[in-house]
């Protein structure tokens, strides 16, 4: 399954190595849409700036910017942020490694420019927040179809275009310990194969979070989600949100690969 | 005044006659009124919330509901565990699976943390580990010891999931602050109001938690551990909302299960009195009518039924029963003369109608002086126990004059009532004769034990101590002993911050000073109030720069540039995050200390708390702060509403005197009957202080019927003493005729009541217990007031005249 965030198209499509004597408990429809989803280009050596903006209960905002990098290596994705703004965490640089193989917890170096100095993070729990967002770690990577089972609802319209609604029930205790939701509704815009809306329950604090992706646009012909509005909410009261958008998106940007290593990181941009 | 009082008793004799002739009209129409108001019955509702104790508007109120809405519920539930040895693979196992039992089946869980998933960060060389403590389970030696080793050297840890001894582990469990109840199902339409404010427009606001959510989560913890619990195994469970839960539970039971049989001994007394059913029936139809209606008002009026409310129906019994049964010993001691119902109903409320009016609203009078008090349902009490008075009034002479007139009445004297009436009689001929003879006598005796119950009053001490309302043996008052002692506290106060600025919580030296006041904080203690811990963001901060710095020890500090906190606080949002929000807002503006405290008596706290503001006022003048959190709260409530309440009660003696002073027509004999009102008060208070007896909000309850009862008896004995006075001339012929005819209805009502209230004495909560004995020994030394102290004061005020 494609996740949203890559569906912004910082990360490459990864082929699903799914056998295939599987036997399905969901529907073949469904995962014949997801797998479509899932097989679209969505470019590589990819550059941008990610302009977040928080907005908590209260309605106060926060904006932080940052500088995005990434590429793919085979199966895997690197990815490089630096932060632009606000002062006090400028130079603030991740490096990730996002590994194909399930079994494998990804890589995550951090650069603090006041300590000077790098620290590799171990944590195999996705559900936490990126970046006091409402996007969570298993929102950025990738997951494996065949850890869901999918079923497609009914068909719809996404701002005039038609679309499939299609439920996602992880197979495992694991699976939802890891990403935090316990469910989702994924809209599938039905021309592009787009996931352009989402609803994901979460495990804890009967909170339910609505992704919406309002702006897409083509860009060296691969289609990119821009701008995305994630809304955090309990019963009927929103709780959080962020606005996620992409400026300056470019592919093909010739990246090498020893641009994501932690000595560059910590040379800043 | 003599001729006002005449013309209101033929008025009221009038108002007899006719309603006795127009019984089935009168019936009729008053069923129809009643029914009306009864038919509102049904959509009573129960409130037995901790928030209900206070008025919605109350600035301390909102205050809370702020810090709330930003950081969610500071309650939160603790399950205590005491095994043989905390860090043993088998037990570790047990623990994880109660955890994931819990998370799975209690609802509304927000957070449930225990050493199974506890935040551990620390720093391996270059590495940086944020994981759950228990991310690997331990199998052998080696790996158990340490993660023993660091589950014990993680200040966060101690005395919140782990004693400092190691002996006893916990599960916190926090549930959501906002009520589920009514939210929408179309789960698409979340998408059409993103650019919606947050903050939503008045009245949509969600509920907060309900209490019956609150007890379904209390409900369910205990439900889960029980299957755990072991003698091996012992497994406590505390934290203010099971408190709430049980207390609540315990009062609902008593007071329900002791009011009925209160009911039942009543009618019990009652017929043992006048040995005929209908001397039961009459003022039972008239106490319970009196009660449905009351609770029916509160229904309109869309007031809830709360914990202190709960003593309503004690009051309406003590106030029903008195007026109708008055009214019944002159009716019926009259109808076996005059063998004519007509004329005994007509000349019984002739002669007792003025006095029940005047008791009526004397009683009304003193209770609607509560009307301002700031706790919310002692207010409500006031207003609606005053309106049940009234109500209770007017069924008694509208009613009872109806349902004598159209119910069959043996007007023979069978032989026990006979032998029954002359054991009466003679004790008041005997009482009558010693009272007037030896008045002095009497005064000086009776100033004697008023001084000494007087020097008892100051060593009254006020208390909120609902813990120790509950039986020593109740589970839940050993649990949260056990749990206060050896993990030093079960509930929280809070202190807010605020900075009013974005990223205000950079400033390491602002940072440095809420450390420093966290750690003045803990040596605060007022005999068995401390306070137990300190936790704020600053011990997070502490937590990652160790981490950061290879786990140094000596890093367990907060970093001392601005830059270096922001990109601490920005890793933190990125790889433990989701507890930042815990101790912080979104903005940095506003940070959040924790003080863990025991659950002690809430008078306790306030001394507390000003040291606290004290130390705040003078080091943080740059920052606006709060003090908060439900019990720090709560404790403060009480603590005014016990000055409020006595205040309010000094109110009642003033406009009673008043009244008594109208309705004597007298100054200097209103002033002195009100020497007979006050002695059973005096006394009560003394008891309290010589038994030392908590002086809390039941025990003030105690003091309201208290009051109304001690005023009922003196009203009765002064209004029949002017009459006969004014016939006779002679004071002590007075005093022989009026415990004749009011004296004998006092001392029934006197013996039903104070065995109604004293077989709460039964009652398995300690404030009940107390609650029934104050109750019936101020019923009793009323009676004593006005059966020696009144005929003493009126032979030696009142001349011998020649009419």
């Amino acid at each position: 399954m494609k996740t949203v965030f890559r569906l912004i198209g910082l990360t490459l499509m990864i082929t699903f190595l799914i056998p295939p004597s599987f036997s399905m408990a969901d529907d073949e429809k469904a995962r014949e849409i997801m797998q479509k989803v899932d097989d679209r280009n969505d470019g590589d050596n990819q550059t941008s700036e990610m302009i977040m903006t928080l907005i908590d209960k209260n309605d106060e905002e926060r904006i932080r910017k940052l500088s995005v990098f990434s590429k793919d290596k085979g199966e895997d994705t690197l990815r490089l942020m630096f932060f632009l703004h606000p002062a006090d965490v400028k130079d603030t640089s991740f490096l990730t490694y996002d590994y194909d193989d399930p079994d494998k917890d990804d890589d995550q170096w951090l650069y603090l420019p006041a300590l000077k100095k790098t620290k590799r993070i171990a944590s195999s729990d996705k559900s936490d927040s990126f970046m006091g967002s409402d996007l969570n770690y298993s929102d950025m990577t990738s997951r494996n179809l065949e850890d869901y089972d999918f079923y497609l609802k009914k068909e719809t319209q996404v701002r005039g275009k038609d679309a499939w609604v299609i439920e996602s029930k992880p197979r495992s205790k694991e699976i939802i310990d890891e990403t935090g939701y316990t469910k989702s509704l994924v809209i599938v815009q039905k021309d592009i194969d787009f996931v352009v809306r989402a609803v994901n329950w979460e495990k804890t604090g009967d909170s339910v979070k609505y992704m919406d992706m309002v702006k897409l646009e083509q860009i060296d012909g691969i289609w990119v989600g821009t701008e995305m509005h994630v809304a955090k909410k309990k019963g009927n009261q929103t709780v959080h949100k962020t606005i996620l958008k992409f400026n300056n998106v470019k592919f093909n940007q010739g990246l090498e690969e020893d641009l994501f290593t932690v000595r560059r990181m910590e040379k800043g941009l | 005044m003599k001729n006002i009082r005449n013309r209101i008793e033929i008025q009221f004799s009038a108002f007899a006659r006719k309603i006795y002739h127009h019984r089935i009209k009168t019936i009729f129409l008053m069923l129809i009124a009643i029914g009306a108001l009864l038919s509102q019955l049904p959509t009573i509702e129960i409130d037995t919330s901790t928030e209900a104790f206070l008025h919605k508007s109350d600035p301390a109120l909102l205050t809370y509901n702020n810090f709330r809405d930003q950081f969610g519920r500071d309650e939160v539930v603790i399950v205590a565990l005491k095994p043989k040895q905390v860090f043993d693979v088998n037990f570790l196992k047990t623990l994880a699976k109660l955890h994931t039992e819990l998370e799975e089946n209690v609802p509304y869980i927000d957070d449930i943390t225990s050493l199974v998933n506890a935040r551990n960060t620390r720093g391996e060389g270059d590495l940086l580990i944020v994981e759950d403590l228990l991310e690997n389970r331990p199998k052998t030696a080696g790996q158990l010891q340490m993660i023993k080793q660091r589950a014990m050297s993680n200040p966060m840890y101690e005395n919140m999931l782990i004693s400092k001894d190691g002996t006893f582990t916990t599960i916190i469990i926090r549930t959501q602050s906002l009520s589920s109840a009514g939210q929408k199902t179309d789960i698409m339409e979340g998408f059409d109001d993103f650019d919606a404010d947050i903050q939503a427009p008045a009245g949509t606001k969600r509920k907060y938690l309900t209490d019956e959510e609150n007890t379904e989560v209390v409900v369910a913890v205990e439900k889960i551990i029980k299957k755990y619990q072991s003698d091996d195994l012992p497994i406590y469970l505390a934290g203010s909302p099971a408190v709430v839960h049980f207390l609540k539970e315990a009062m609902m039971s008593d007071m329900q299960k002791f009011m009925l049989l209160a009911i039942l001994t009543v009618s019990i007394m009652l017929y043992i009195m006048f040995r005929r059913i209908s001397g039961v029936f009459l003022p039972m139809v008239i106490v319970i009518l009196s009660l449905l209606s009351t609770i029916s008002l509160m229904a309109i009026f869309g007031v809830p039924m709360k914990l202190v409310t709960e003593i309503l129906p004690s009051f309406i019994l003590a106030v029903g029963v008195g007026s109708s049964v008055h009214i019944l010993a002159i009716f019926f001691h009259r109808l076996r003369k005059t063998k004519n119902k007509e004329k005994s109903i007509v000349f019984a409320l002739g002669h007792s109608g003025l006095a029940v009016v005047m008791t009526n609203l004397t009683t009304a009078a003193g209770l609607m002086s509560f009307a301002n008090a700031s706790v919310a349902p002692v207010a409500e009490l006031g207003i609606f126990a005053g309106a049940g008075v009234v109500l209770a009034f007017i069924y008694t002479i509208v009613l009872l004059p109806a349902l004598i007139a159209i119910i069959p009445l043996s007007t023979k004297k069978t032989e026990t009532l006979r032998k029954n009436n002359r054991i009466m009689d003679k004790v008041l001929e005997n009482i009558a004769r010693f009272s007037t003879t030896h008045p002095k006598k009497i005064l000086f005796v009776s100033f004697c034990i008023v001084a000494i119950a007087f020097v008892g009053i100051f060593s009254i001490r006020f208390s909120h101590y609902p813990l120790k309302w509950l039986p020593e043996t109740s589970s839940i008052r050993v649990a949260t002993e056990k749990i206060d002692k050896e993990l030093n506290g079960s509930m929280s106060m809070e202190v807010l911050f605020k900075t009013n600025r974005e990223n205000g919580l950079y400033d390491p030296e602002l940072l440095n000073r809420i450390e420093t006041a966290g750690k003045e904080f803990v040596k605060i203690s007022n005999q068995e109030m401390f306070i137990g811990k300190a936790w704020s963001v600053t011990t997070l901060l502490k937590e990652i720069n160790q981490a950061l710095n290879e786990n140094n020890p000596d890093a367990y500090t907060i970093p001392q540039s601005k830059p270096l906190v922001a990109q601490e606080f920005l890793l933190f949002e990125n790889s433990g995050s989701d507890d930042l929000e815990d101790f912080v807002d979104s903005q940095f503006s506003m940070a959040r200390l924790t003080l863990k405290v025991p659950f002690v008596d809430g008078t306790l706290f306030d001394p507390v708390e000003e040291e606290i503001a004290a130390y705040l006022n003078k080091n943080f003048a740059d920052v606006e702060f709060q003090i908060t959190g439900l019990v720090a709260l709560l404790a403060k409530t009480f603590n005014n509403t016990i000055t409020s309440m006595a205040e309010s009660y000094f109110i009642a003696l003033v406009v009673i005197t008043l009244l008594m002073i109208l309705l004597i027509g007298r100054i200097r004999i209103g002033l002195l009957s009100m020497i007979p009102n006050l002695v059973p008060i005096i006394l009560m208070l003394g008891v309290i202080g010589w038994f030392g007896f908590p002086m809390d909000l039941f025990t003030m309850m105690v003091a309201s019927i208290a009051i109304g009862l001690a005023v009922d008896d003196t009203i009765h004995f002064m209004h029949n003493f002017r009459r006969y006075y004014e016939l006779s001339g002679d004071p002590e012929k007075a005093v022989f005729d009026t415990l004749h005819s009011t004296g004998r209805a006092m001392l029934v009502t006197s013996l039903v009541l104070s065995v109604g209230f004293f077989i709460y004495m039964f009652a398995s909560m300690q404030n009940i217990i107390r609650f029934g004995f104050l109750t019936g020994f101020t019923i009793i030394t009323a009676l004593a007031a006005d059966y020696f102290i009144s005929p003493a004061l009126m032979i030696l005020a009142n001349p011998k005249k020649t009419v």
